[in-house]
């Protein structure tokens, strides 16, 4: 992609006066990292709070009508009907074979006196998705006027609860519409770093303010892309593109835990035949989290291999991990190979012996209610 | 020793006598971003000037490092396999990465100047 197509995020100014490095992701010139360094920044999450700018991701609100939830329920394994208000639901798009299309945050909020499903998608995901929302459901809203800014880390509460005064109950995935600045705030307690957290769409013309009076306070610093792809995958989530995309489907992705059972039953779900056979059959393949047992680095895209370094599979995900302090990864191996065999990853050509980590690689720090 | 010379791909070099010193700019540390390993090269290695001779892995990407000058690896710094963010910290001092005895001296010649580095980045 030439640098003349990339779009900017509506705080662009205000990251650069920050001294960000940006880079182009999914479409988007974004911050990668401020001046402290990706380590740095990664570290400052899981021990105190970061705040990233994930501005180019899609959202949009949709009208809780019988057509749109029918519509949406064609590509969606929920039961939209039934679920609750002010509860974010982790889900996909699907396609006809049930491979992912997308995945997605999805709630059902009340704003204006009216009920909407609020969805939150990936930027890369933007255009095809938009051609679906487009062609099935009406009287949406895609917002381009807002920003979403996630405050991430064990002190994200306190760095937040001063300037907008959290309710009580907000536990982890619920959502909430607040006041700041006389504008409505879409805030759910989520996030993608395995830590404690908020997501927060605010109008573009409030976000710079909002990001300011959070980092007043001490111990909350501006963090990139570069550390959130590190510490998702330490908490061993999927990335849209990494570890899924069209072709897999989400029981092969490890994911089947977020797939509405009886929606399996429904022939209004795309793919719910292949997903239902699928989820009584043994997977195809295995999601695995690895790491290395010399130091070096596992990358995207690296082929993994048995004794007779045959190949069985490959990397998703290679990162270094700043907890661990060691390269990570996360890949799919075949169902044939033998688990408790040596194995090996393709590194320049070298063959250099990787052993299974259980995913996720750090302990999740969401807070649940009691 | 000699005055740093420098290269195309950001490495540094110092000779002193026939053993030249090699490491990346700090330039070339900033555009990488958090050094976590570097994979050395073998001692006694017999290099080629521009031929690939190891390896630093940043949190963002692998990057080759090539030799800068023909000649043979006689000293590396092993101090990079326990705490490779000193090249991060100190690039074109503590963070020098191998030691070769040139072969072909008149090649540390061709090499940039530090004047000619910097107009070479301002490009």
């Amino acid at each position: 992609m030439t640098e003349e197509a990339l779009k900017n995020i509506y705080l662009k100014d205000f990251h650069k006066k920050n001294d960000a490095k940006f880079a182009p992701f999914a479409g988007y010139d974004m911050p990668i990292n401020y001046k402290k360094g990706i380590i740095n920044e990664h570290l400052h999450v899981r021990n105190h709070t970061g705040i990233f700018d994930v501005s180019h991701m899609g959202q949009i609100l949709i009208p809780f009508n019988e057509e749109n939830i029918l519509a949406l329920e064609a590509y969606i394994p929920l039961n939209i009907k039934k679920i609750i208000s002010n509860k974010c639901h982790y889900s996909f798009i699907l396609n006809s074979n049930g491979g992912i299309v997308d995945d997605i945050m999805i709630s059902k909020i009340k704003f204006d006196n009216n009920e909407f499903v609020y969805i939150v998608y990936n930027s890369s995901r933007k255009q095809i998705l938009n051609k679906i929302f487009n062609a099935t459901i009406s009287n949406f809203k895609i917002f381009e006027d807002r920003c979403l800014i996630a405050i991430q880390g064990p002190e994200s509460f306190s760095s937040i609860n001063s300037i907008l005064n959290l309710p009580a109950s907000m536990n982890f995935l619920n959502i909430q519409i607040l006041q700041y600045d006389d504008n409505d705030l879409f805030i759910s307690r989520s996030g993608y770093t395995g830590e404690d957290g908020f997501e927060i769409s605010i109008s573009n013309n409030k976000a710079e303010k909002l990001i300011s009076d959070i980092l007043n306070n001490n111990n909350v610093i501006l963090c990139g892309l570069g550390c959130r792809d590190s510490l998702r995958v330490e908490a061993g989530l999927s990335l849209y593109g990494n570890e899924i995309n069209e072709d897999i489907n989400p029981i092969q992705a490890g994911l089947s835990w977020a797939l509405d059972k009886n929606r399996l039953q429904d022939h209004n779900l795309n793919g719910s035949q292949i997903l239902s056979k699928e989820l009584s059959s043994i997977p195809s393949v295995n999601k695995i989290g690895l790491s290395p047992i010399n130091k070096i680095m596992l990358r995207n895209q690296m082929t993994i291999h048995n004794n007779n370094k045959e190949e069985i599979g490959f990397i998703t995900s290679g990162c270094y991990s700043p907890i661990l302090k060691k390269s990570i990864g996360i890949g799919y191996i075949n169902k044939l190979s033998n688990i408790s065999e040596k194995k090996y990853v393709n590194v320049r050509d070298q063959y250099e012996e990787i052993k299974l980590e259980k995913i996720p690689f750090v302990k999740k720090n969401y807070k649940k209610g009691d | 020793m000699g005055e740093k010379k420098y290269t195309e791909e950001h490495e540094w070099v110092q000779l002193s006598g026939e053993i030249a010193t090699v490491g990346i700019t700090n330039h070339a540390q900033e555009s990488l971003g958090d050094i976590v390993f570097v994979d050395l090269p073998t001692l006694g290695k017999e290099v080629k000037a521009k031929e690939e001779l190891c390896v630093i892995e940043s949190v963002k990407a692998a990057s080759d490092i090539y030799s800068p000058l023909d000649g043979e690896v006689t000293e590396i710094n092993d101090n990079l396999s326990n705490d490779a963010s000193i090249v991060n910290q100190d690039a074109e001092n503590e963070g020098w990465i191998f030691k070769i005895k040139v072969s072909n001296p008149d090649q540390y010649n061709t090499l940039m100047s530090l004047d000619q580095y910097l107009e070479f980045l301002d490009k």
